[in-house]
């Protein structure tokens, strides 16, 4: 074996040096970033970072061994699927058509209609620091910070960065995450945040009435961060200690789709002479996003 | 059979020609390509496979030729494309995998000098423990809540069984510098 004479010898103290310099250097860059503004002016170098990286990722090879002729039954299936749909397809829309009718003669505000992209999933962070996937769409695609991603069973969680060609989505499975949602059967509202074992709790529940369970939990709509009505999952527990299962995680996450949360239009101002002021783009905007995170 | 252990005995006796610069480069791809694998959804047949930490394994195995700046650099990298991926605050993994390597060195120069078979196999397991604790400690730092440990635990695992496996790969070729004192 090739082993090192005196040159390495005489460098140690050097490295030594070197390796402290590195080491108080790191612990130098994570203390700046406990300071909001200093970790705001980082997430930049961090998106172009995580742009850069994801799109030059493949489906991965074990994906190619292994997936290839499951992919293909799975693709017969899913062609049987959306023939067996279409026939519900001209069933749905006029029942749209009728349901816009009857909106109409009430003077009935429905859920407004949003922009869509699907995108495919390129990558999985499930460790300590946070629940996220990153999707193959980004800023070019036309998605925004503030999307909300759902797969094919339920809601999965809302777009926190926007690189040019990818995005990163925190699931609603990330202790952070929080979502305001309402009981199916009982109506009752809740704010739900990850668990500890890949399912939802609920806080802030009401001090009148429980869940009922079993019943779904949908989307509340509150605060503007999501729509209305999407589907989160089902109440699991007894009493206080309710949990959600989430119905995510009994679909595929291997596509999303990422649409636009509803923006709601902050009140119109009255000026001195009675008449409304519009509100502009920013404050549309900043009312969508302030109600928290998902 | 002799035909087919050829090769391998090829392989075998080019690793050990090996210069340290090689064997370093040909670890660093390892880890790309094994990390590259690991950002990819890992369900097999419906389960969730833990990944390991390759980082972590190189920082063991590389640590054991003492300290050195090309191996600190390749860390540091690695560390900030992990913080990227794990959405970690940036520096984190770098931290983890630089003192970890260190924690190797140190350890090593230190207790390795006979090359006692406790010391050999133990040590890299105590030390990747210490690192997936650094992990453990900077996640419920930086989220403000303390993360579950179990998740890092089945990574612990699945990181010491392939360090098992692939630990030749990383190992440089020289000793720490007691080691080489003592042969010297």
């Amino acid at each position: 074996m090739p082993r090192f004479a005196g040159k390495g010898y005489k460098k140690r103290p050097l490295r030594r040096y070197g390796f402290f310099i590195a080491v108080a250097g790191l612990i130098a860059l994570l203390l700046l970033q406990t300071s909001p503004r200093l970790s705001q002016q980082i997430e930049p170098v961090r998106t172009a970072a995580s742009d850069q990286l994801f799109h030059m990722s493949k489906p991965s090879l074990i994906d190619q061994i292994t997936g290839a002729s499951a992919k293909d039954q799975r693709i017969i299936e899913l062609e049987a699927r959306v023939r067996e749909l279409a026939q519900y397809e001209a069933l749905a829309l006029s029942m749209a058509e009728r349901l816009e009718v009857y909106e109409d003669i009430l003077n009935m505000q429905g859920e407004p209609s949003s922009a869509e992209v699907t995108a495919r999933i390129m990558a999985e962070a499930d460790g300590p620091f946070a629940e996220a996937l990153l999707a193959n769409a980004g800023s070019v695609n036309g998605v925004e910070v503030g999307y909300f991603a759902e797969n094919d069973r339920g809601l999965v969680g809302r777009v926190v960065q926007v690189g040019l060609r990818s995005s990163r989505i925190l699931k609603i499975t990330d202790f952070n995450s929080r979502v305001p949602v309402m009981g199916e059967s009982s109506g009752l509202r809740a704010i739900m945040f990850g668990g500890r074992d890949g399912d939802g709790r609920l806080t802030d529940q009401p001090e009148a009435g429980a869940f009922i369970r079993g019943e779904r939990i949908l989307t509340s709509g509150e605060g503007g961060l999501f729509p209305r009505g999407v589907v989160v999952g089902t109440v699991q527990g007894q009493g206080n200690d309710l949990k959600v299962d989430l119905a995510m995680s009994k679909g595929q996450l291997g596509y999303v789709r990422l649409k636009k949360s509803p923006l709601i239009p902050a009140p119109e101002a009255l000026d001195s002479l009675g008449e409304t002021v519009e509100p502009n783009e920013a404050e549309l905007t900043s009312t969508a996003s302030s109600g928290g995170q998902p | 059979m002799s035909r087919a252990i050829a090769p391998l005995s090829m392989i075998a006796r080019w690793w050990t020609k090996a210069r340290p610069r090689l064997r370093l480069a040909v670890g660093t791809v390892l880890v790309g390509i094994v990390g590259l694998m690991g950002l990819t959804p890992n369900v097999f047949f419906g389960t969730t496979v833990s990944w390991p930490y390759m980082a972590l394994i190189a920082a063991i195995g590389w640590g054991r030729a003492g300290l050195g700046f090309s191996p600190m650099l390749v860390l540091i990298l690695f560390g900030f494309a992990q913080d990227v991926t794990a959405s970690a605050p940036l520096g984190s993994f770098a931290l983890v995998n630089l003192a970890t390597y260190g924690l190797k060195a140190g350890l090593y120069q230190a207790f390795d000098a006979e090359r006692s078979p406790g010391v050999s196999y133990g040590l890299p397991i105590l030390i990747l423990f210490m690192g997936i604790i650094i992990v453990w400690l900077l996640a419920s730092l930086s989220s403000n809540h303390v993360v579950r440990f179990m998740p890092l635990f089945a990574s612990f695992l699945a990181t010491m069984f392939v360090q098992m496996i692939v630990a030749p790969v990383f190992d440089l070729g020289v000793r720490a510098a007691a080691g080489r004192e003592a042969m010297l």
